[in-house]
């Protein structure tokens, strides 16, 4: 069974990298690309006399002093766009995960929200409760239409980890939806088996 | 990986929007103070050394290699960047319960090291494998499918999605006499 709650559950077990992905990916590609394209016409394999050839190439210093106007426009157009570009992708990059609040009832006319760092900390005091855990870790992620859950729990030595599951089924994550008054509330949670006691900074 | 391309995906952007400001800077100086002369970098003097290198010149041959290995290693951080997690199994529909396979890998490796017999263990984990090194008192013989059946038991134990296959080395401290 897949519906929405389970996809978003689903992503939100870490925080999504696809976009840096594909992004630093991108630039490894097309740096092998012209690094292979240079290597190639070097080694002449594209003709000896194009070897030979300068790689700042008057043929194509004369084109562009042909159209000069045009080159410097495209030059400064592009220079442009790889600034603004830049400085979103490393501003995305730097930018803090969203920690949506708790919107209930958005039908009704007036507004409930529940702040993030009062449900992280309403769940994470619940769940340390449990028999077998020694830290955790709560706070809510996801777009603010559909707010996710993250929970990590770290499990002390020899916790039983299905009586685990089962307090935080049945236990921690039924008395929020109970008293947030939420039918679903989809939820990330990832064990750290066999921590040691963390040290904590006091 | 996950955490180098936190560091480096930044700094990229960064390196992209240098470039871009100093393309387009350069370009309207150019264009607008022909007699100024470059503004920022000397490009003027490298445009000179780019007319004199020739493609099969030794200097642009290292710097193609250089850029081809650099690159390489961003498109490899780029495909292994990927999350590293070992599903279990979800107790509720919306609700996804993960663990790290280091998290996997000591669990099993402490497991294993409280056999009698074993000496040292180490243990590393995927979602697909479990590999067991451990050193034994025992002949690897009969050490081996104790460590494994230890380890099974220990993986049925857990309420994993797929069971990893599990592989056991064992060496033995012992000297033969």
């Amino acid at each position: 069974m897949t519906g929405p709650a389970t996809t978003a559950a689903r992503k939100a077990t870490a925080r999504a990298a696809g976009a840096q992905r594909t992004l630093v990916g991108l630039i490894g590609v097309l740096g092998l690309g012209a690094g292979v394209a240079a290597l190639v016409v070097g080694s002449g394999l594209l003709g000896a006399d194009r070897a030979a050839r300068p790689v700042l190439d008057p043929v194509a210093l004369n084109t562009l002093s042909a159209h000069q106007s045009l080159a410097r426009a495209a030059a400064v157009a592009a220079g442009v766009a790889l600034l603004v570009a830049g400085l979103i992708w490393a501003a995305r990059a730097i930018k803090p995960e969203h920690r949506p609040n708790l919107l209930l009832d958005p039908r009704s006319t007036s507004r409930l929200e529940i702040s993030a760092s009062a449900i992280a900390d309403a769940l994470r005091a619940d769940a340390e409760t449990i028999p077998g855990v020694n830290r955790v870790r709560a706070r809510t992620v996801g777009r603010t239409a559909t707010p996710v859950l993250r929970l990590t729990l770290w499990l002390e030595d020899g916790a039983n980890v299905r009586d685990v599951y089962h307090d935080l089924d049945t236990g921690v994550l039924t008395r929020a939806r109970d008293s947030l008054g939420i039918e679903s509330l989809p939820a990330a949670i990832r064990l750290e088996l066999d921590a040691a006691t963390p040290a904590r900074v006091t | 990986m996950r955490t180098l391309l936190r560091v480096l995906s930044p700094l990229l952007g960064l390196v992209v929007a240098a470039l871009g400001a100093f393309v387009a800077v350069e370009v309207v100086n150019a264009w607008v103070r022909p007699a100024a002369g470059a503004l920022v970098l000397p490009w003027p003097a490298w445009q000179a050394t780019l007319q004199g290198w020739a493609w099969s010149a030794a200097p642009v041959r290292l710097i193609a290699a250089g850029l081809s290995v650099g690159a390489l290693l961003l498109v490899v951080l780029a495909l292994r960047a990927g999350r590293r997690e070992v599903r279990l199994i979800n107790p509720a529909p919306a609700i996804t319960v993960t663990t790290s396979p280091r998290s996997l890998a000591r669990l099993v490796a402490h497991q294993v090291r409280e056999l009698d017999h074993v000496a040292a263990a180490s243990v590393t984990a995927t979602p697909r494998k479990v590999s067991v090194r451990a050193a034994s008192r025992e002949p690897a013989d009969t050490a081996t499918p104790d460590i494994a059946a230890t380890v099974h038991t220990l993986l049925s134990e857990l309420p994993l999605a797929h069971t990893p296959q599990v592989s056991v080395v064992v060496r033995n401290t012992e000297i033969p006499a």
